[in-house]
């Protein structure tokens, strides 16, 4: 892997915004999806970009993550394929997730490019609203240190935080650079010809930035297996599970901002599927003595792990959203880590693997049936 | 002590005329199993399952063709893969995976319905109600 160093004494998101301005400037990218801090300052929004002078104000890493990005292309391409070349520049879990919903045939990849940069994690988008501008200083120092209080619990447990297993056209190496310098690389065939086209050249040795990057991840992974097996113990069981969401209010936020839960009619919005009239509510009290309201809560939560543990790819916007500060995101590690090694799937790693639900081998599984 | 509840999926094809072999040779099997006939073991959504649970339920019997008999070729075989995830994911949250039970039952094989019945009533005895609310 060879890539080229680009200076970034005006940060990461000056540095990258200059590669977007050439890229664009070299013809063969119609239009940039990338986030852009809002005028008032204290949140960020993906911003589909045409002229190339508003490039200049774009945040490529932005300290948290308000909207997935793979709602935003969700959104673009919901009538089918775009007809112009996009760029994409959205965090690893982003990507992860927009081929997620591709294969859900949610998002249309065809003209869609992807960038991705190494992210040390996102902070709480409530916190951050709060105070925006020592939120951002400190997030610099994550950006330098590559660790730092306030990154979500989530992200400190991300494995996937770089290119690998992630299908990217173009990546911003950050780890173990030098301050003031990252390497752009082109992944794919189409990623490096886009530089070419860009003037940029790439044949740079990176491997003293894969080394870094091997280690940051040995890091996180440590944690990850840690907090997981915490979880275990805090997590399993009815009991238990009762406890870990007593705080949820049926707000359903994490559903709504869950990048891969796109159903537009869900199950647990449809009335006549979970509301019972009230003799039968009676009924079920007299049988159990009571029965608490609303009921579903727990169907809800497990339906949804069910529904989406084999294609969480880490994301944490649920967490984010989650006005009670409910763990969801790490109950998805926790759950969905399993699942996923059952079946051998990495989610958001290819759109050439199959959601393992919509196939089937004739000779497997056999651990599972009680024949 | 009530009995707790099991709900039991049958498939149209197999699983049913099975159940309904056992009947007609007077074979006993318990009572507190519900039966709900479905058209393929392939179109029992886990939230079927989850749902029974809420519902009062303390254990699912899930029983199709067996492989390759499918009425619709490969129902069965998916079936197979949502109820290996749904049981993957109940065990990882401390939930007992033998609750939800997937089995193959032929039209033919009133005995071997009668048998899996009982196992399985056996099993949710064994472990007790469940409280999901």
């Amino acid at each position: 892997m060879t890539g080229a160093t680009i200076q970034a004494k005006n940060g990461v998101n000056g540095a990258v915004s200059a590669v977007l301005k050439s890229l664009k400037d070299s013809g063969c990218v119609d239009a940039v999806l990338v986030p852009t801090r809002v005028k008032s300052g204290e949140t960020f929004v993906y911003l589909l970009i045409r002229n190339p002078k508003m490039l200049d104000s774009c945040a490529p890493l932005p300290p948290v993550m308000p909207v997935q990005g793979a709602r935003a292309l969700q959104s673009l391409t919901r009538h089918g394929k775009v007809e112009q070349t996009v760029l994409c520049v959205m965090r690893p879990c982003e990507v992860r997730a927009s081929i997620e919903l591709a294969k859900r045939r949610q998002v249309d990849l065809e003209n869609v490019l992807f960038m991705s940069l190494d992210c040390p994690g996102a902070l709480r988008t409530r916190d951050y609203v709060n105070d925006p501008e020592a939120l951002d200083k400190r997030y610099q120092g994550i950006l330098n240190n590559w660790e730092g209080d306030g990154l979500r619990p989530t992200c400190e447990t991300c494995v996937h935080f770089s290119c690998e297993d992630v299908p990217v056209d173009l990546h911003v190496g950050l780890v173990g650079t030098k301050e003031e310098e990252a390497v752009i690389i082109g992944v794919s065939k189409r990623g490096e010809e886009l530089l070419d086209k860009a003037g940029i050249e790439c044949s740079e040795d990176v491997s003293a930035w894969q080394v870094e990057v091997e280690k940051a991840r040995d890091k996180k992974a440590g944690n990850r297996s840690k907090v997981v097996s915490e979880l275990k113990d805090k997590a399993a069981g009815m009991d238990n599970l009762g406890l870990l969401f007593a705080d949820c209010i049926n707000c359903h936020n994490c559903m709504r901002v869950c990048p891969i839960c796109y159903c537009r009619q869900c199950f647990f919005d449809s009335s006549d599927q979970v509301r019972l009239r009230a003799e039968d509510y009676f009924a079920k009290a007299q049988a159990r003595g009571g029965i608490r309201f609303p009921g579903d809560m727990m169907q809800f939560h497990l339906g949804r792990i069910y529904h989406m543990g084999l294609s969480c790819v880490g994301c944490g916007a649920c967490e984010d959203g989650c006005p009670m500060d409910v763990p969801v995101s790490q109950v998805f590690a926790f759950a969905g880590d399993e699942v996923q090694k059952t079946f051998d799937y990495v989610p958001g790693r290819s759109t050439d693997e199959p959601i393992p639900t919509l196939t089937y081998e004739e000779d497997e599984l056999h651990e599972y049936e009680d024949a | 002590m009530k009995e707790p509840t099991i709900v039991g999926f049958l498939c149209n094809w197999c699983s049913y005329e099975g159940a309904d072999r056992a009947g007609d040779a007077r074979l006993e099997y318990p009572a507190n199993i519900r039966t709900v006939r479905v058209m393929c073991s392939g179109r029992v959504e886990p939230e079927f399952v989850l749902h029974a649970f809420r519902e009062g339920a303390s254990g699912v019997l899930i029983l199709g063709c067996h492989p390759g008999d499918c009425h619709y070729k490969m129902g069965n075989y998916k079936a197979r893969r949502r109820i290996s995830l749904l049981k993957k994911t109940l065990e990882q949250l401390g939930i007992e995976p033998e609750r939800v039970r997937l089995d193959w039952v032929a039209a033919g094989e009133g005995e071997r319905f009668a048998k899996v019945a009982n196992e399985m009533a056996d099993t949710i005895k064994g472990l007790g109600p469940l409280e999901l609310s």
